[in-house]
């Protein structure tokens, strides 16, 4: 989540404005006045998506973004546009799913119930994998390597923000930091659990998902009460002292 | 008015360091005060008002918020935030041993704890709506704040009084930077013909009232005798140093 850059790069700044480097990559201030820019540049937005059409024929590889260079009426060689090759393809499916959350979540209910919320959203964005479903592994693959790591992270850690902030959260305590991270982790299982999933329209995963949030629930739940005893006991101490004539 | 002339004199103050005995320190807090987006020693009374803070326009263009803008957005509201929950948390726990010795200190105690709950509040809806994370230091700061609010509690209505006197002069010091740097954007807008937007108008009116909260606890706290308090010069210099480390560390995690 925090480092996304090479090393060489961050040192190659002076130290002061390191510590800006390293918190560039988090959201920051959300203003509601203006629409931020679609994160692609227009060209790479027509091969990106021409190439993702490919995908389930061609796998997220270098093919699949040739031709979909060549869909979009650009030469071959026009791929050196993307340094990092088919891991381009994963990163735009992923950047453009999470933002196209933003236009479903409309149709909820903030404020009522955020775990119903979560959920629906969640499964929404699990089933935009649905047409690529069959080569998402690969991506997964792409993901994992040491290279592409920083990048995942950040990308599942914004989805899991996203995702949150859509429901209705407005959770600023610590659990900001923990909710996400839950959220995070059970998404990613989902994801995972979903490229194995032969069930009719994926109803397992969606079963999964929605077990996995209920026991995540279930522990903030007990954590919660658990934090609320601690306190009341602590404060019944100090009351107790305090009717003893001792100056606490 | 008694509040403001005390928080020019307590900015200027000089202060007594041994700088060629320690000139490690003396580099360190000059590059501080440097490079901290926070710090200003403007006072309130030449703060100027453009006439666009109170005007609405339709007309003209707007611009969307720099990088860097929404970084210092960021950044500045993070810090308010944590600083408004050590405000609550103070005062929560001075609350309690002060009343019982002073019970006539209840009215004032009530007003200052409800004014910062309401603050609190109003930075936390901030954070969830522009989606600022908030500090990482959250459960640090929390337990900190108790303990410095329940200790000076307990040692008495001089050194609950000498705490509040020193961290209001911080945080009226800290709203008053931020308000510059708004009023700055507010100038350097205008000057481009374009509008303010309704969210740093919306802003700079919120923050404005806020640290006038801020500076009549500050100026409760001095008429209540913050100044008798026993190792008055310690306890300031702790507890100030303590809230620049805060603010320090806010900004960054």
């Amino acid at each position: 989540m925090l480092v996304t850059r090479p090393l060489h790069v961050f040192l190659r700044h002076p130290a002061n404005l390191r510590s800006s480097l390293v918190w560039q990559c988090i959201r920051d201030y959300h203003s509601y006045e203006h629409e931020a820019p679609f994160p692609f540049a227009p060209t790479e937005d027509a091969i990106l998506s021409a190439a993702l059409s490919h995908v389930p024929t061609h796998g997220f590889s270098i093919n699949a973004l040739t031709q979909g260079a060549r869909d979009a009426g650009y030469l071959d060689i026009s791929t050196n546009l993307f340094p990092t090759g088919a891991f381009s393809i994963v990163r735009y499916h992923l950047v453009s799913q999470r933002l196209a959350l933003a236009k479903h979540a409309s149709s909820l209910q903030p404020q009522v119930d955020i775990t119903a919320n979560i959920a629906t959203l969640a499964l929404h964005r699990l089933h935009a994998n649905k047409p690529i479903i069959h080569r998402w592994q690969e991506a997964l693959a792409l993901l994992s390597t040491a290279r592409h790591l920083a990048t995942s992270i950040r990308e599942l850690a914004l989805l899991s923000d996203e995702l949150l902030f859509l429901a209705g959260s407005t959770t600023v305590t610590s659990s900001w930091y923990t909710n996400r991270a839950a959220l995070a982790a059970v998404y990613a299982s989902a994801e995972l659990f979903m490229t194995q999933d032969t069930s009719k329209g994926f109803v397992e995963t969606e079963e999964f998902l929605t077990r996995r949030l209920e026991e995540g629930e279930k522990v903030r739940g007990g954590l919660d009460m658990f934090g609320k005893w601690v306190g009341m006991q602590a404060g019944g101490l100090v009351d107790g002292l305090r009717s003893k004539g001792i100056w606490v | 008015m008694a509040a403001r002339s005390f928080f020019s004199q307590a900015l200027h103050r000089p202060t007594p360091i041994l700088e060629f005995l320690f000139p490690i320190f003396a580099v360190h807090r000059s590059r501080v005060r440097y490079a901290s987006i926070t710090t200003s020693s403007a006072s309130p009374n030449t703060e100027p008002s453009p006439s666009s803070l109170d005007r609405s326009f339709s007309a003209k263009r707007r611009k969307p918020l720099s990088e860097k803008q929404r970084d210092f957005l960021d950044c500045a509201l993070r810090v308010n935030q944590a600083g408004e929950l050590a405000a609550t948390l103070i005062y929560t726990h001075q609350t309690p041993p002060i009343t019982r010795a002073h019970p006539h200190l209840r009215p004032i105690m009530h007003h200052m704890y409800s004014q910062e709950a309401s603050h609190f509040s109003t930075f936390n809806e901030m954070l969830a709506k522009h989606r600022i994370r908030p500090t990482a230091m959250y459960p640090v700061w929390s337990a900190a704040a108790s303990i410095l609010g329940w200790g000076t509690g307990l040692m008495g209505r001089e050194a609950a009084m000498a705490c509040t006197e020193a961290v209001e002069t911080e945080i009226g010091r800290h709203y008053n930077g931020q308000v510059r740097v708004l009023l700055g954007w507010v100038k350097e807008m205008e000057e481009r013909g374009e509008e303010v937007g309704e969210e740093v108008r919306e802003l700079v009116s919120t923050l404005k009232r806020i640290r006038d909260e801020e500076l009549e606890h500050l100026d409760e706290a001095v008429g209540e005798g913050a100044r008798e308090a026993k190792p008055y010069e310690l306890l300031n210099r702790v507890i100030r140093s303590g809230c620049k480390g805060a603010i320090w560390i806010s900004e960054r995690v």
